[in-house]
């Protein structure tokens, strides 16, 4: 594999974050990073379904709460061990996986709106199952869970989950990149296309929420540990909405585009909080959300990374004629004539 | 006997107060091919607007006008602003009325405050009649009326007037409406207006029968009223009455026969209708280009 620019950007930010810890210990920072780390997580499962797929989903939310509350439930009803939180991560993958694929078969083969509002109706009903089994789930007011001893720390969390994020990133990249990922990519620009091509597009288009419900479910195990408290928020909208905010302000159809969208959201929403207690307008900071995603849908579709792209490309098409130029140009002249 | 009477008029009117929300909905994605997922929002601001003029007027109806218009106006500036970048992109029209829901949502607790207001019903309407042991709620009664006044005015006005002619022309095949000189996005933005006024009557009419408004009811309204228009058929008059009545009715009967299941009743008959008619039960459209 040849080594790019791009790979030592990411090894150099993935070292900065290494060290940052031992460089500088504010508790905050690290809270704020791992909550950054697992939106990440999160907002890339998702972007596997928005931008490479093609396809909205308004139940997201409820992969997010499948992890979320299986770590929690194992954890309080067992012992809090590091082995039962790892068991308890495979068994929320497990159950989404298995929840995702039968969603996915019986909403996949509907057209857009109705796909979507099928999921919002899906996610609504695991809301509905999590306020109502309260012997499990306490209902609406969540409960407090036992943290593994080892997870006290919050330093030594922080590299769990940055380990967690890294290892997620390289395997949905070699995903992304796969015969595979490279069918959704064409299931998103042209499904009729695909299919005539001889793909069966509803094979592949589950595939895509099995791997994104499994992702997300990581991100609710992670959440509900890094809370140590579990209620029925993490099925709510709101986290479906944060993912696709995320999603959309970062890029769509990149993986760092969900991460840096992550970064952005949850350091926004960490800075206006804090201001909120000089004016109380910024305590609705859900309203310049609500305004930026409207305004990046309408003006900036491709999100941060998108733009970026494109800047870039331009900018290496224009340096490349411009090297060329003295000499080609009227070369060119001539083929054209 | 009674009691399915009192069930059957309960569903009846939560039903109407469903198809009321459903009906822009529809209207909107009817003709023009927008799903709408800032209804909710206009539901709540026609809720708060309404019943603060109805509180600083004291008159009802004026609670209600004052509802309507201020439906028709967000409607307007919505129309020209949100919608008319995305037309024929439905992804972008699901994620910019999405922006656009939180944004009417958090704007309701800048303008009017975060808390819920408690909403009296007017001396007129408030009360009930028993006859035996059948209980009518006026205010319930009212709902039922004003549902079928509007349903019967909108099938009369979109079935035998001119303007229906032009809006049914339009939902048949808008290039065609167009080429026959019909000013189609002049006719996009009044259909949008209108359905964003009964998104507002709706919620206004909302008020008095769940007794408080507050920010958040916008979603949760907007969600049945999505329901409604799925099970009915998107772009369905008839269709979204009859789902409307069908998904009022088994909330009222499930409530009171198997509590458990009331909140999740409407979510599993859209599913089942999705799963086994994604089209719904009615549809208008034969023909769709993707």
């Amino acid at each position: 594999m040849k080594i790019t620019l791009q790979h030592l950007c990411f090894l150099l930010i993935l070292a900065s974050l290494v060290i940052l810890p031992f460089v500088n210990d504010s508790r905050t920072l690290i809270i704020l990073l791992t909550q950054i780390f697992i939106f990440g997580i999160l907002a890339m499962s998702y972007d596997i379904l928005l931008g490479y797929t093609g396809i909205v989903s308004f139940g997201h939310a409820m992969f997010f709460g499948i992890g979320a509350y299986t770590t929690a439930v194992m954890l309080k009803q067992m012992d809090a061990t590091l082995f039962t939180f790892l068991l308890s991560i495979v068994a929320g993958m497990f159950f989404a996986g298995i929840i995702s694929f039968l969603v996915g078969l019986l909403t996949l083969r509907l057209k857009s709106h109705f796909f979507a509002m099928l999921t919002l109706a899906f996610a609504g009903l695991f809301l509905v199952v999590a306020e109502k089994w309260r012997t499990v789930t306490y209902g609406n007011d969540g409960f407090t869970f036992r943290a593994p001893d080892i997870f006290k720390d919050r330093i030594t969390f922080y590299f769990f989950v940055l380990t967690c994020l890294v290892v997620i990133f390289i395997a949905l990249y070699r995903f992304v990149n796969s015969p595979t990922g490279r069918i959704l990519i064409a299931v998103r620009e042209n499904e009729q296309r695909t299919k005539s091509l001889g793909f069966n597009t509803l094979h592949y288009k589950v595939i895509a929420s099995v791997v994104a419900g499994i992702v997300a479910s990581l991100a609710g195990s992670l959440y509900s540990l890094s809370l140590r408290f579990v209620n029925t928020s993490v099925m709510t909208m709101d986290i479906t909405l944060d993912a696709l905010l995320m999603t959309i302000i970062g890029g769509v159809g990149t993986l760092v585009g969900p991460l840096l969208g992550a970064a952005v959201i949850e350091y926004a929403q960490h800075a206006l909080s804090g201001l909120a207690r000089d004016n109380p307008i910024f305590e609705r900071w859900i309203i310049f959300f609500g305004i930026l995603y409207i305004l990046a849908v309408i003006f900036f579709p491709k999100g941060i990374i998108g733009s970026i792209r494109i800047m870039f490309w331009k900018w290496n098409t224009r340096l490349k004629e411009r090297r060329k130029s003295p000499a080609t140009l009227p070369h060119k002249k001539e083929r054209f004539e | 006997m009674e009691l399915m009477v009192n069930l059957m008029i309960n569903g009846l009117a939560t039903g109407m107060l469903i198809f009321l929300l459903a009906a822009g909905l529809t209207l909107i994605f009817g003709l023009m091919d927008v799903l709408n997922f800032a209804h909710g929002g206009l539901f709540v601001w026609g809720a708060y607007a309404g019943i603060f003029t109805y509180m600083y007027t004291e008159s009802f109806l004026f609670g209600i006008l004052g509802a309507i218009v201020t439906g028709a106006l967000l409607g307007l500036v919505t129309e020209k602003f949100i919608i008319t970048p995305v037309y024929g992109n439905h992804i972008q029209q699901i994620l910019i009325t999405l922006g656009l829901m939180l944004v009417l949502q958090e704007m309701i607790k800048v303008v009017f405050g975060p808390n819920g207001v408690p909403v009296k019903t007017p001396s007129y309407l408030a009360g009930s009649w028993e006859i035996g042991d059948v209980i009518i709620i006026k205010y319930r009664l009212f709902i039922i009326i004003v549902g079928f006044v509007i349903f019967g005015i909108f099938q009369y006005m979109l079935k035998r007037t001119k303007i229906g002619l032009i809006v049914r022309a339009g939902v048949q095949d808008k290039e065609m409406a167009q080429a026959l000189g019909i000013h189609i996005k002049q006719v996009f933005l009044y259909v949008f207006m209108v359905g964003a006024a009964l998104a507002a009557l709706s919620g206004m009419l909302m008020a008095p029968y769940s007794g408080v408004i507050y920010a958040e009811m916008g979603m949760e309204y907007a969600i049945l009223g999505f329901i409604v228009v799925v099970i009915g058929g998107m772009g369905s008059f008839s269709g979204s009455l009859l789902a409307a009545i069908l998904v009022g009715l088994a909330g009222s009967f499930m409530a009171y026969y198997v509590p458990v299941l009331s909140l999740a009743v409407n979510m599993i008959l859209m599913a089942i209708v999705l799963i086994f008619r994604p089209q719904g039960l009615f549809t208008i459209r034969k023909e769709r280009s993707t």
